[in-house]
């Protein structure tokens, strides 16, 4: 994970850790939705306390206030919930959802496929889910039941036309804020909750399906960020002398990222020692900001390893202080440590 | 004074009383409604049946077996979602009168102890009390041994016990096991995976035009390749009953075994297993005002002794080696571990409590109640009630499976349930097969029980008329 930089004249935005570790996760097909997590970079996060319904009998407790909050719904859905909320009596909340399952486009019967069935479900029902040319999730749903067509109703128009990050991010718990839940046997609540998770994952997959095969910049919401994400990563590394360097990288080759100093170090070590093995590593940025670095062009602290016949019957500090003595020009001139294993060619076979 | 009057009426049932009854205390009512007290000493033949002229709502008001039982079941006393429980799922499980409950409750309070190898007090008194139930179980379904009972945790592991025990040992390829369509799965899975093992063939006999299983096309399957017929005694969706006596007899001829599915009847009538000569039959205790957990395997003493073990373990040994053991008699030998003793027991209590009603009683009450709720549910319209409509030749079990047309059944029982606390059962009722042949994904269901009263069929009529209109007007 990048540190933040104190480099003032780079022209991108900073990002702290309010970046959601779980956006990593959108490349895998794995859902973990939760509501602390907000993924709102553009809106200040509220989280009211909802009022209890004072009219629903059917739910005597208020809802827990770790309740996903109704503004992260879609709007469709804030909707629909604000609607039921105002029905008080059940019987009146079932002739709404009859409404809803009504007037419900029917599905094809070619995509009443095993694939697009939910299970767990007490009666047979079938969503359909598909990428609008937004990158929208269109949802299709159909069952033999009324009721469970009118809760497949519900989620097609809370969800149809939506972008996938808005969808997946809904918690199931919205529907106690429908007031239907105790009306509604547990084994239908858990179609339900099988409902949206197919609908969830229905729209994770085609969203994953359209990375791999497009990535021409389509639009929705998701892939801006990905990139402004990829960006930060990128103009750190490009911006100041060669700092990220290739951790593995043996002396020999790769050293192409070394500035100046990096170079003058590595040849006099070079001449002076005849080394058998020679790594020269500039790790300026690990200290980057502090006191010793102010000033310097940014190559300040360097990890060395030398392998060496010089070496031989030379104590540790022996060694250490003959690297330093070919290096005090460096030193005197900005270099600010090394950090040093100094061998000898036996003892590294050894 | 006795008031009889005797009307004659085209459609709805009389509510005879059944002879062992006699009325108490008359009082008339302007009205001409008639009360009639229910005892169960029979000194007195009296039958008497007394209608109110307005016949299409019969009102007496007589505390008939329904009214007169429902007070010992404290289950029936609630409320669920605003409205009055109308508890009609009895083919899935039964209530229990408190009678049972003070057993179970009386076992762990004060003699719950391990049975059959204590030597002290409590663990004998645990070990009477046990071995009484089984006892109880066998006198009441008529076995000529205690030793024929065998404990198991339900019937479905019943069944599953003689699949595996008896099946895997007397079944070769090519062997045939005859079953019927409408079999619950717990009697047609185990054939099945013992059949897969030794290349058995499993045969199913279909409905004829009454909707229940031909009888005919069963007797002519009958082969001597037959090893077992496999067979509900009454069905939990068609609410039919099955000649088990004479499939029995056509079974012996060929030389095949019969195993009684009769987890609808026990509970219901008189179950005399010496009279249908069944060598095997299963029943749970849970659809019978028993507890949960137990049920009970019946076998022909000489077939259980010839049976290997099913589950091994404690109890059904009677010398353990390191390297083999020798095993106990029937029935301990099917009876591996610790088994639900105060289920038992409480299943005991059950009978006890039944056999005090006596079972002719409740049969011939449900008799009346089934069929005035088939008679109350064909004026729904646009009904398809399964299994044979009722008859002089056909009796018909107190269950009705229906369908309402455009109408899924889910829908139905969750609208009876959310708006009219009315508790049918919606599914396949464990018989797809069935639901397949019969062409329907799913079926609603209402099962009664001797607690029942004919105001649980009035109230659950209406909700369901409501219910239906409700549905209805969003088409």
């Amino acid at each position: 994970m990048m540190a933040t930089n104190s480099i003032s004249s780079s022209s991108f935005r900073l990002f702290t850790t309010r970046i959601p570790l779980s956006l990593h996760n959108f490349k895998t097909p794995t859902l973990h939705p939760t509501p602390s997590k907000s993924f709102l970079f553009f809106k200040p996060i509220t989280f009211q306390r909802l009022p209890p319904t004072p009219s629903s009998s059917s739910s005597p407790s208020p809802p827990p206030s770790s309740l996903q909050p109704i503004e992260d719904l879609p709007p469709k859905l804030q909707e629909i919930v604000h609607l039921f909320q105002s029905v008080p009596e059940p019987k009146a909340k079932y002739e709404q959802l009859l409404f809803y399952g009504k007037n419900l486009k029917p599905l094809d019967t070619r995509f009443k496929t095993n694939d697009n069935k939910v299970q767990g479900c007490v009666s047979q029902v079938w969503v359909r889910a598909y990428l609008d040319p937004n990158r929208n999730v269109v949802y299709e749903a159909d069952s033999d039941s009324v009721l469970t067509k009118g809760l497949a109703a519900l989620l097609v128009q809370g969800f149809s036309g939506r972008p996938v990050n808005e969808i997946i991010r809904v918690t199931p718990d919205f529907v106690t804020l429908l007031g239907l839940q105790q009306s509604l046997t547990p084994s239908r609540n858990n179609g339900f909750l099988n409902m949206l998770k197919l609908m969830q994952r229905k729209a994770l997959m085609l969203y994953v399906e359209a990375e791999k095969g497009g990535g021409d910049s389509g639009g929705g919401e998701l892939n801006s960020i990905e990139s402004e994400f990829n960006g930060v990563v990128e103009s750190e590394s490009g911006g100041g002398s060669s700092k990220n360097g290739d951790f593995e990288t043996r002396g020999d080759e790769g050293d192409v990222e070394l500035g100046g100093r990096g170079k003058r170090i590595r040849e006099k070590l070079e001449r002076e020692l005849e080394p058998v093995e020679l790594e020269v590593e500039d790790v300026s940025y690990q200290h980057a900001g502090h006191a010793g670095v102010r000033g310097g062009d940014g190559e300040t602290h360097f990890n060395v390893r030398v392998v060496s016949r010089e070496f031989e019957g030379k104590s540790l500090v022996k060694r250490h202080r003959l690297i330093y003595g070919l290096l005090q020009e460096e030193l005197d001139a900005g270099l600010h440590a090394l950090s040093i294993v100094a061998k000898t060619p036996a003892e590294v076979e050894g | 004074m006795w008031l009889v009057m005797e009307v004659l009426l085209p459609k709805l049932p009389s509510f005879k009383f059944p002879s062992h009854s006699h009325c108490c205390s008359i009082t008339s009512r302007s009205s001409s409604h008639v009360r009639f007290g229910f005892r169960r000493i029979s000194s007195l033949s009296i039958c008497a049946s007394a209608v109110n002229e307005a016949v299409a709502e019969p009102t007496i008001d007589s505390p008939s077996l329904g009214h007169s039982t429902r007070p010992r079941f404290p289950i029936l006393h609630q409320e669920v979602n605003g409205s009055k429980l109308v508890y009609l799922d009895n083919a899935a499980t039964s209530q229990k009168p408190t009678a049972v409950l003070k057993a179970l409750q009386n076992y762990y309070e004060a003699y719950n102890s391990n049975v059959h190898r204590g030597i002290h007090f409590l663990s004998a008194k645990a070990t009477d009390e046990y071995e009484s139930a089984r006892r109880k179980i066998a006198s009441f379904i008529n076995a000529s041994d205690s030793r024929e009972i065998v404990f198991t945790k339900n019937a479905s592991e019943a069944i599953n016990l003689v699949a595996y025990s008896w099946g895997l040992s007397n079944l070769k390829a090519d062997d045939e096991i005859i079953l019927t369509v409408a079999e619950h799965h717990s009697a047609i899975v185990p054939w099945q995976i013992v059949a897969q093992k030794v290349g058995a063939v499993l045969k199913f006999v279909d409905l004829n035009q009454d909707e229940i299983p031909d009888i005919e096309k069963l007797k002519e399957m009958l082969s001597r390749k037959t090893k077992i017929v496999v067979v509900h005694h009454v069905s939990n969706v068609l609410a039919s009953v099955l000649p088990i006596r004479d499939i029995a007899q056509w079974a012996h001829d060929v030389g095949a075994k019969v195993l009684v599915d009769a987890c609808q009847s026990v509970p219901h009538m008189m179950v005399d297993v010496q009279n249908l000569n069944a060598d095997f039959l299963v029943a749970s205790s849970h659809k019978m005002c028993g507890p949960t957990g137990i049920g009970f395997l019946y076998g022909k003493i000489d077939l259980l002794s010839s049976m290997p073990p099913f589950l091994g373990g404690g109890e059904m040994i009677s010398d353990v080696y390191l390297d083999h053991s020798t095993y106990a008699e029937p029935p301990s030998r099917f009876e591996a571990g610790t088994p639900a003793i105060g289920e038992a027991i409480g299943l005991g209590a059950a009978i006890d409590y039944l056999s005090g009603i006596g079972m002719q009683t409740i049969h011939d009450y449900e008799v009346e109640l089934g069929r005035y709720l088939y008679e109350r549910l064909l004026s729904v319209p646009n009904i398809r009630i399964y299994g044979p409509a009722p008859s002089e030749k056909v009796q018909r079990a107190a269950l009705c499976s229906f369908n309402v047309e455009n109408l899924h059944p889910t829908d139905l029982a969750t609208f009876l349930d959310q708006q009219h606390g009315v508790a049918i059962r919606s599914g396949h009722h464990c018989a797809q097969p069935l639901h397949r042949y019969l062409g329907v994904s799913s079926s609603a269901r209402a099962s009664l029980y001797f607690y029942n009263t004919k105001e649980d069929v009035d109230n659950f009529i209406n909700a369901l008329t409501d219910t239906v209109s409700f549905f209805n007007s969003f088409k």
